[in-house]
């Protein structure tokens, strides 16, 4: 972006926000707390120093590794930290129900370039009460096909086909995704997943399914872990973030191959802390890191789908590889109809009792 | 030259008006009707998630003191509300595809446009509450409804009625199974009973756009996936014969046992919502144990085609509580279908036949899908009387030719078993109870809506008994006629005498009066006789008219050749519906 634009950009968000004129002169601190590794690279080549340059306001950012636990620490103690904080869709919802998060109000949101009000170029499902989702991310397949000598994995079923398909497996350690590829690894249509899981009988099969490579299973709790245990060859498969995957490949020139069938999709999700010391700034920082060309912005670092229509048209190449980055998003035509959509509702209820289920599986 | 270019114009426009008409009609309900099962669908989806029919939102409530309060709470009361209902019904019963079968097949009834609304409601919220009926027949019904009401648009064109009821169910199974041949197929098998030319194109076209709106612009996916599959052995095929023979009998006596408690429940005293509710009540009570059986089990059906997700024990004790409260809901009176909860118990049978095919001859056999789709289609095609219209669905539905080709060794043994020992369908059956034989066909089935009131003459030889031989004799001269009806003074009829009497007659024998020569007709008809009772007493009759008594008073006669004329006029009629392009 021109700095002349920028600099415009600046001028028009401190007019429009009232009340910050006197304190806009201090040095003010942003707390943003947010997810590590290359994602946190492209939000800070995408929104944090842009928006920095625009405002004047340092961004501190804090990483976390998700939940609600940090956010209800804070509230605790009476001492609120964070302004923004970067939550799965579910993490949002749920923060939102116990009160920790401020009510958002949509009409506030940058239209899209050709005028179309944001509430109507947003993704259907991805403005909510105290969330804006941010991009679509997947949890995929990587495989490292040197491991394979004849037919490489290229079906969610195969990660289950040990003796077709050998090698340990690196998952990681959350029901999440693991039991809904069980499920259809049985052949189960995406779109009767869940209804399935709901039953004690859905859950047993995929349990059942998911013994069939226990003894194969590496765990991982970090992003970062699946693509070193891949390129290390101490896995052949492994479940991994899309966009660490893509990086991966195209900036450390590494040969992983993405399976994006049965790919689990889900929101990465903005949300304001509700009595953040930089209440009016978080506002400001929201309505700048969710207007399209931003938003199409971060897919030069980073494989995520924007959750914005808009956004979709302004996408290009990736910045350090030059590949074009379309075909790599999650969102791309191509990818989304292989995937299977994360149920965050459902999750929101049923989560505690699937970890308990999962993790007693784990040490069983 | 301009008169004869309007000349070919109006010929042109004539020779079109009907086609277009007929294409307008398929197109239109096939639009409509489509938009209404894909909304009727996705409302009982949206409710049973609601009230904690959904197993997703089961699960999501958890273990909570209400789940089980609500499991029985909710279908009873959907069960008493889908009888209240029914009750703004003329007949005070839920309509169903019988009564689709019934207008399909008759000259003059119509489908009561207040009976499919109001049937469809019943279904709709029975279904919503979890009760086990069927969803497909209540679609199939109310796209017979909407058919029949889109048809008033053209009120000129003959025969559209029926067509327009065909297209509606057409449409409705397209878009529900999202299989148009199968749509198009249970139509004419099933509801229109003939394969005629001219309701092929319309039914053909609705069939098609139902299927096109629900999965093109609803984007609603395919109902049952499943993936391409193979037999491993040919020798399985046997197999499958037995699957189809004893799926015949599981279908006979889950019908047996529907007939006989549905006659129990009418004969009993109870008003119709309370027996719906009790219905709903044994549903609630059951779903505590078994919750597979609430509703159209679609989970389980999916279940039932994964290797090993039951196991015999459990599948046993499903299939035979599903039996049970399915017939309890559709005995009692309860809208909505046989379809849906066949469909369950088929396949529930079909995966135990599998299951026990490999302990009892301890051999490898194929995926468990193949033999649970053949007991699905060995159970339903019986109960349905369409086996055509079942392997079309497992066709389509799968796009494989080994699982259909197994579906069809299963079918036509099943529906051989069933037709011998009961019957075409439950449908059928139903129909005869309610004095409408479609055995022999539609042919029967018109003849027996007219009786012959239309037929009866006045012209024929009335005498009184007093009358003497002499003037029997000349006034069958007169009026050339071999047959005189004898009366007494209360014009009760006494007798006939035939011309061949007289001629026989000794001398001295012309003493006598009418009345001792005149013999009573073994064969007299009834002025609310049938055109196809007129027909069988006929058969055995030699003379040329019949005697039709009103209790002992005569009305008049029917001759031979007038029931003739009307049979032969009304199966023309029916030709030329059937063949009319």
């Amino acid at each position: 972006m021109p700095r002349s634009v920028r600099k415009l950009l600046g001028f028009v968000v401190f007019w429009m926000l009232p009340g910050i004129g006197a304190e806009v002169m201090a040095i003010e601190t942003l707390t943003i707390a947010t997810f590590g590794g290359v994602y946190r690279e492209s939000q800070e080549k995408a929104f944090f120093e842009p928006f920095t340059a625009a405002t004047g306001v340092e961004i501190k950012i804090v990483e976390h590794s998700g939940g609600i636990e940090a956010m209800q620490q804070q509230i605790q103690r009476g001492q609120i930290e964070w302004d923004v904080v970067d939550l799965e869709l579910a993490d949002n919802l749920q923060a939102c129900n116990l009160g920790f998060l401020a009510t958002l109000d949509h009409s506030q949101l940058a239209p899209a370039p050709d005028g179309t009000p944001a509430t109507k170029d947003f993704f259907p499902d991805t403005l909510h009460e105290c969330g804006i989702a941010n991009v679509i991310y997947a949890t995929v397949l990587g495989v490292n096909f040197s491991y394979y000598t004849g037919q490489i994995p290229d079906d969610i079923s195969h990660l289950f086909d040990i003796d077709k398909f050998p090698g340990k497996r690196a998952l990681r350690r959350t029901p999440i995704a693991l039991l809904e590829w069980a499920l259809l690894s049985y052949g189960v249509p995406k779109a009767e997943v869940y209804s399935l899981l709901s039953t004690e009988r859905g859950i047993n099969l995929a349990f059942k399914r998911l013994d069939q490579i226990k003894d194969d299973i590496v765990w991982w709790e970090n992003g970062s872990e699946p693509v070193e245990l891949l390129v290390n060859k101490e896995v052949a498969i492994a479940s991994a973030f899309n966009g660490r995957l893509f990086s991966a490949n195209a900036e450390d020139g590494h040969t992983l191959r993405t399976i994006w069938d049965g790919h689990h999709y889900e929101y990465s999700t903005w949300g304001i802390l509700k009595d953040a010391p930089n209440y009016d700034r978080a506002i400001e920082f929201l309505i700048f890191a969710t207007n399209a060309e931003r938003m199409a912005e971060q897919t030069k670092y980073i494989s995520y789908g924007p959750a914005r229509e808009s956004a979709h048209e302004l996408v290009t190449h990736h910045e350090a590889s030059g590949l074009e980055i379309h075909p790599h998003l999650p969102t791309s035509s191509d990818n989304l109809s292989k995937g299977i959509a994360k149920d965050y509702e459902w999750y929101s209820h049923t989560y505690d009792m699937l970890r308990e289920r999962f993790h007693s599986w784990v040490e069983e | 030259m301009s008169d004869r270019s309007a000349k070919i114009g109006h010929i042109l426009f004539e020779s079109l008006r009907s086609p277009v008409k007929l294409v307008v009609i398929g197109v239109v309900v096939g639009i409509v009707m489509s938009c209404v099962a894909v909304g009727f669908v996705d409302l009982v989806l949206w409710v049973n998630d609601v009230v904690y029919i959904a197993p997703r939102s089961r699960m999501m409530i958890g273990e909570h003191f209400l789940l089980p309060i609500l499991t029985v709470v909710v279908p009873t009361v959907g069960g008493f509300l889908s009888g209240c209902i029914c009750l703004a019904i003329a007949d005070k019963r839920a309509h169903g595809i019988t009564d689709a079968i019934y207008s399909a097949n008759t000259v003059s009834v119509k489908m009561p446009v207040r009976a499919g609304i109001f049937s469809g409601m019943a279904a709709c919220v029975a279904l919503s509450a979890g009760a086990s009926v069927g969803q497909y027949g209540a679609l199939a019904h109310l796209g017979a409804s909407v058919g029949s009401w889109c048809s008033r648009i053209f009120r000129d064109e003959p025969y559209l009625d029926k067509i327009a009821l065909g297209c509606g169910v057409a449409a409705a199974i397209s878009a529900a199974f999202h299989a148009p041949f199968a749509g198009l197929v249970f139509a004419h098998e099933v509801i229109l009973r003939n394969y005629s030319l001219r309701a092929f194109a319309p039914v053909t076209l609705a069939a098609g756009t139902g299927y096109m709106v629900a999965s093109d612009i609803f984007g609603r996916p395919l109902l049952f996936y499943i993936e391409e599959i193979a037999v491993d052995s040919p020798h399985e095929f046997i197999y499958f014969v037995f699957i189809g023979i004893v799926g015949a009998g599981i279908a006979i006596l889950f019908m047996r046992m529907l007939l006989y408690t549905s006659q129990l429940a009418r004969s009993s005293n109870f008003p119709l919502p309370l027996r719906t509710a009790v219905a709903g009540l044994a549903v609630g009570i059951v779903a505590l144990q078994v919750p597979e059986v609430l509703g159209i089990g679609r989970e389980s059906l999916r279940f039932a085609i994964i290797e090993e997700a039951f196991s015999l024990p459990e599948l046993s004790v499903i299939l035979l509580a599903k039996i049970a409260v399915t017939i309890l809901c559709l005995g009692f009176g309860m809208a909505g279908g046989v379809f849906a909860p066949a469909l369950l118990i088929g396949i529930l049978f079909g995966a135990i036949w599998g299951y026990g095919t490999e302990i009892l001859f301890d051999e490898d056999r194929s995926h468990i899908v193949i033999y649970a789709i053949c007991g699905m289609v060995a159970v339903v095609s019986p109960i349905i009387g369409a086996p055509l219209t079942c392997i079309l669905i497992v066709f389509e539905l799968t796009h494989n030719y080994p699982l259909a080709t197994a579906a069809m060794v299963s079918v036509a043994f099943a529906n051989l078993v069933s037709s011998r020992m009961f019957g075409r369908s439950l449908y059928d059956r139903d129909l005869l109870f309610r004095g409408v034989d479609m055995s022999m066909g539609r042919d029967k089935v018109i003849l027996d809506q007219q009786d012959i009131s239309n037929l009866i003459s006045n012209e024929f030889s009335k005498l009184p008994a007093d009358a003497t031989l002499q003037i029997v004799r000349q006034t069958l001269s007169k009026d050339q006629r071999s047959e005189a009806y004898i009366v007494d003074q209360e014009e009760n009829y006494l007798g006939t005498i035939f011309s061949f009497q007289l001629d026989e007659l000794q001398e001295g024998d012309h003493q006598l009066l009418a009345q001792d020569v005149a013999k009573p007709e073994t064969l007299v008809c009834d002025g609310a006789d049938t055109v196809w009772e007129a027909m069988e007493k006929v058969s055995g009759f030699v003379g040329e008219s019949i005697p039709v008594v009103d209790g002992r008073k005569l009305v008049g006669v029917v001759y031979e050749s007038a029931i003739i004329k009307a049979y032969l006029e009304s199966i023309e009629e029916n030709r030329r519906e059937e063949n009319a392009a």
